[in-house]
């Protein structure tokens, strides 16, 4: 059996923003297939590691690599088409929701969107409605749609819950277990590792911007904070 | 105290100190705060009109059409600066306004002079040339600007298109194109409605020199479609030269202060 690299590595990164550190030689990795958990309080630099991984930034020192790749010798369009981000609060983007869809990948056909809205449980809506009143845990799931419409290997998903309430949040992540059961590699960052629990087999978690614990959900320590 | 071409004498310019005189009271009275600046201006204005219509005249006389097209060069370089300035904050834009409103100035006059719509001569290069530099500068400066204030507030849509493999140019596209609409209303309002709400300053100056309405329009429609041609291709030029300074190599937003 050949080893399968993990989907993302990390080694020695250090990232700074003027004169403030936000990551300090963190040296991890995100499994290939299924759920990891990237977690820490607020501030402890999980949304700026998540930059790191589609070239949204570039560390100061260290290498990031995807499936054995360092990201630098990858095309960075290609990169970010293979490796999809969804931000905390999505922002739509297009008038109408197979439009939304089309954004990144403009052939898609009726088919297609009908099989992407199945895949994240909107398929109650019509792909022509207008995506003007949305809620919010629709909308979330509307944006992991417009993500994978290119397929993806990787979905990176910041903070996908913290803006919804208790049942759309359950929902979101129902539909995060379904990627993971589908194949797809999906790193959450969350503040809330409880709520991961049952969804996310690996974690990773940061505080003050080092790496402090890694490993299966279970038996990381993470006393949690916002 | 005017004379045969309805131009002012100097007499008539000083007697029309008159309106500064009046500004001055109201503003002395109604406490503005401006009556020093009123004077700084008035003067400034006299001065500038001055040197410049004395250095038209070496220029006309002189000079030949290389001293207009430097002429207009010079003006063109000012008025990058003065577009560039409206979008403080925004990398190169001194620079992108120049080039901008200079390629916007060299098409619409080449057209202009290539066609012989116009004479090549100094006395129709220069200040039709302004036209055109003017109608240039407003349009890039309100580019610059509003592609400023949307890259900044705009930062989250943009990222989330960068974020699906476009391209910065695609992910920049819809951003650029509202710029560029923005930019391009006055001049389309200009055009819509020349002649039904104010009569346009080249119809103006030619109707006082005494020439015939309808010589006069020829001129002025000329005159309209090479104001829109400029502010179109020097917005649309402005947009496109930014868009290069906000992204870097890796399709990334360049942090705007």
């Amino acid at each position: 059996m050949t080893d399968t690299p993990p989907a993302f590595r990390l080694l020695d990164v250090s990232l700074s923003r003027g004169s403030a550190r936000i990551l300090t030689q963190v040296t991890a990795a995100v499994p290939a297939g299924g759920v990891t958990a990237l977690v820490g309080p607020s501030g402890s630099g999980k949304s700026s590691l998540l930059r790191l991984l589609n070239r949204f930034d570039d560390p100061d020192s260290g290498h990031v690599f995807v499936a054995g790749t360092d990201v630098r010798d990858v095309d960075v369009l290609e990169l970010r088409r293979r490796v999809g981000l969804v931000a905390q609060r999505p922002v739509l983007l297009a008038p109408t929701i197979a439009a939304e869809l089309r954004v990144g990948h403009p052939d898609l056909t009726s088919d297609e969107i009908g099989a992407l809205l199945r895949r994240v449980g909107l398929d109650h809506l019509d792909a022509e409605r207008t995506t003007a009143g949305l809620s919010g845990g629709e909308a979330q799931r509307l944006a992991f749609a417009r993500a994978l419409a290119l397929q993806p290997e990787v979905l990176l998903l910041d903070e996908p819950t913290s803006a919804l309430d208790s049942t759309a949040a359950d929902t979101v992540l129902e539909v995060v277990s379904s990627f993971a059961a589908s194949g797809l590699t999906v790193l959450v960052v969350s503040h809330d590792l409880a709520r991961l629990a049952d969804v996310a087999a690996h974690a990773i978690v940061l505080e003050g911007g080092r790496v402090v614990d890694e490993g299966p959900t279970d038996t990381v320590k993470y006393l949690g904070g916002n | 105290m005017t004379t045969a071409a309805n131009i002012p004498s100097w007499l008539g310019v000083a007697a029309s100190l008159t309106l500064i005189l009046l500004a001055g009271v109201v503003a002395w009275r109604t406490r503005l705060g401006i009556t020093r600046e009123l004077l700084i201006v008035t003067v400034r204005a006299f001065a500038q009109l001055a040197a410049v219509g004395l250095l038209l005249g070496v220029v006309f006389d002189y000079g030949g059409l290389p001293a207009a097209f430097g002429w207009l060069a010079v003006m063109a370089v000012i008025a990058g600066q003065v577009a560039g300035r409206r979008a403080a904050g925004l990398p190169g834009s001194r620079r992108n306004a120049t080039i901008a409103i200079a390629v916007g100035v060299v098409v619409t006059m080449g057209v202009l002079l290539a066609l012989r719509i116009i004479d090549s001569t100094p006395t129709v290069v220069i200040p039709v040339g302004g036209m055109v530099v003017s109608g240039a500068m407003v349009a890039t400066g309100v580019t610059l600007r509003r592609v400023r204030d949307d890259a900044r507030s705009s930062r989250p849509e943009i990222e989330a298109r960068l974020a699906l493999g476009l391209s910065a140019r695609d992910a920049f596209a819809p951003t650029r194109r509202d710029a560029v609409r923005t930019a391009l209303i006055p001049s389309m309002d200009q055009t819509k409605v020349v002649g039904l709400i104010a009569l346009p300053g080249a119809m103006t100056g030619l109707i006082l020199a005494g020439v015939a309405p309808l010589a006069a329009i020829r001129y002025q429609i000329a005159v309209m479609y090479m104001l829109l041609s400029a502010a179109i291709v020097a917005a649309t030029l402005a947009a496109r030269l930014t868009e290069r300074d906000l992204f870097d190599q890796a399709h990334r937003l360049h942090p705007l202060d």
